[in-house]
């Protein structure tokens, strides 16, 4: 995988423009597969151009490494081309699957964590490490839902995926907290139990909290109690490469640079300020009322093209 | 490490196939159609969460799928969802997506279908083409027109050209590949980008007409053209030369040669080479 890369940023198209113009200091962008490797057209020049000056990470959420369907060899084809392209400093994707039957329902949905499962994702990642000429890098999903016939607790099926295959890990500490809170298992035991030698990268990201579930929204700045467990990561992983991601109202690119500001004070021992209570900076906040259970998990609205600021029409009617 | 062994052959899969293969199918289902999923399913599937039940975290995957391919479409369609109003609009976006699940790792063809699911599923099918309702044909038309920006947004086009240029003779012009005819029932392209400029537009009166979409430097520009101009384009589209596709349209409307090659020289060839709609032909190409 070579030396960690700093700290970086997604590279959403909220930013195209402001990227492009004022290029700014960012350490690495990690660019989500899907928009750019169908892409014959903006998307896929504006990641040339970025991958010109930053290293780049290709981030997948739709590879279905679990799923029972058949893997998209297409699919595998046209993430290597693109990877090539870019030189990308890795592939990832996440521990999970999104669909069956050709269907993909854009989420990432729990896998039960059994034996027959692990030798199943075992194989499929074998085939996907040979289509891509490189080590899979799997990210820990957040989930909401334990299947009875998990019996493999998930840091130990992943040490075990990994011995198997020599894939790598990306270790999302914000998912550690939600799926901790949500499943009631403790957060830093499951650390404890990685095997971090083959922690390549961190995410980072903000999540929010329902009292009975929280759900993973990606859409505020990271919350407190989940800063402890990163300084935790950062340390035992030598610094990994770290990345923050924040997909729903995604802020300007100076706020998103301040964010990454508080993830670097953090890994150098400062700890960052409490957030302010009340809004979106507001302290793990806890929806009462109206709709607790409101809102959306794996946020994917950000995902879409922006078509509109690269359209016109010529003239306004027929003559 | 750990203790888990694992087999690490491909005949592994096997193994999983039929625990793990209901499990994703009755999973999906319950994502699909949740009001058919019952509580006693749900709970000999899965455990409890730590603070709620397994129906409720069930409900955060239900919920979310729904409401999140909802967001995408109407991202997709926004002048749509705005014509129909968001209680119409998200009402048939829930039913295309059961209808019309995606199948496709990218969230951009999401919508690939949905203007023909409009013209199947319209609640005047079963009339004569003379007494539909126009409305209806104006929201399918807008349809068809915001996908199609979409996929031309990101299709292959040849945004850098080398271009040809006015003293380029017409055996080097052949259509370039990001160039999309339309032929629609409203002139929708004023309305879309007006709302996409955040104007309430009143939709425009029905008058059938044909566009070309052309995309140039990653720009896509609408061009609204008359009837020769459509089966001229039509024509090149199909890999027709010039000379043979101004042949076409002089049969086609009756006139002679002189007359359509003197309109193609006149009125549209220098207006369409610098809009982009033409690429010079693979042997005329400076670098071939």
């Amino acid at each position: 995988m070579g030396p960690p890369l700093g700290f970086g940023l997604g590279l959403r198209h909220q930013h195209f423009d402001y990227i492009l113009t004022h290029w700014p200091e960012v350490a690495w962008f990690e660019a989500i597969s899907e928009n750019f490797m169908d892409s014959a057209g903006w998307p896929r020049q504006v990641l040339h151009r970025v991958a010109e000056r930053y290293p780049v990470v290709l981030h997948g959420v739709s590879l279905s490494i679990g799923s029972q369907d058949p893997l998209n060899e297409g699919y595998l084809k046209r993430l290597r081309a693109l990877a090539d392209e870019v030189q990308a400093a890795w592939v990832s994707d996440h521990l999970c699957w999104t669909g069956v039957a050709g269907i993909n329902s854009h989420d990432l949905l729990p896998l039960p964590l059994n034996a027959e499962v692990l030798a199943h994702v075992v194989a499929r990642v074998h085939r996907v490490q040979e289509a891509l000429g490189r080590a899979l890098v799997l990210e820990n999903p957040s989930t909401y839902l334990r299947f009875r016939h998990s019996d493999i607790p998930e840091p130990e099926f992943l040490s075990a995926l990994c011995q198997a295959t020599g894939c790598q890990l990306l270790l999302d500490v914000n998912n550690v907290y939600v799926s901790a809170f949500n499943a009631g298992f403790d957060a830093r035991a499951y650390l404890d139990a990685l095997p971090w030698e083959r922690v390549a990268q961190i995410h980072l990201a903000g999540h929010q909290h329902c009292g009975t579930h929280i759900v993973d929204t990606h859409d505020r700045p990271v919350q407190d109690p989940v800063w402890p467990l990163f300084a935790q990561a950062w340390a035992q992983s030598n610094g990994a490469s770290t990345l923050l991601e924040w997909d729903g109202d995604v802020p300007s690119f100076e706020r998103l640079q301040t964010e990454l500001a508080r993830a670097q004070a953090c890994a150098q021992g400062h700890w960052p300020s409490p957030l302010a209570e009340g809004g979106l900076d507001a302290q793990d906040p806890v929806v009462h009322g109206a709709a607790p259970s409101s809102p959306l998990s794996t946020p994917i609205g950000f995902l879409m093209p922006p078509v509109m600021p690269r359209s016109t029409v010529h003239i306004e009617a027929q003559a | 490490m750990s203790e888990h062994q694992v087999p690490v052959s491909t005949a592994a899969c096997d193994a999983a196939e039929p625990v793990l293969a209901t499990t994703q199918a009755w999973m999906q289902e319950a994502l699909l159609r949740p009001w058919a999923v019952g509580l006693a399913d749900v709970d000999a599937q899965f455990l409890p969460g730590a603070h709620a039940s397994a129906a409720q975290l069930l409900g955060v995957y239900q919920r979310s799928y729904t409401l999140r391919l909802r967001e995408c479409l109407r991202e997709q369609f926004v002048a749509t969802a705005t014509a129909l109003g968001p209680a119409v609009f998200d009402e048939m976006a829930d039913a295309y997506l059961a209808d019309c699940p995606s199948r496709s790792p990218s969230l951009h063809q999401l919508g690939q279908r949905f203007a023909q699911w409009m013209d199947a599923t319209r609640p005047d099918a079963q009339l004569d083409l003379t007494e539909r309702e126009s409305w209806v044909d104006f929201m399918i038309d807008l349809a068809q027109y915001e996908y199609s920006l979409c996929e031309l947004f990101d299709a292959p086009a040849r945004d850098d050209g080398p271009w040809p240029s006015m003293a380029s003779p017409d055996a080097a012009l052949r259509l370039q590949p990001g160039v999309k005819l339309l032929q629609l029932r409203f002139p929708v392209a004023g309305y879309y980008h007006a709302v996409r400029a955040g104007q309430s537009p009143s939709p425009p009166p029905p008058l059938p007409c044909t566009q070309a979409l052309v995309r140039k430097a990653f720009r896509v520009t609408t061009y609204p053209l008359q009837a020769a101009h459509w089966h001229f384009l039509s024509a090149m589209g199909e890999g027709a030369s010039v000379e043979s596709a101004l042949q076409a349209v002089a049969r086609w409307s009756g006139g002679s040669m002189f007359d359509t090659r003197r309109s193609w020289r006149i009125d549209v060839r220098a207006l369409w080479i610098d809009a982009g709609f033409f690429e010079l032909s693979d042997s005329l190409r400076p670098d071939s």
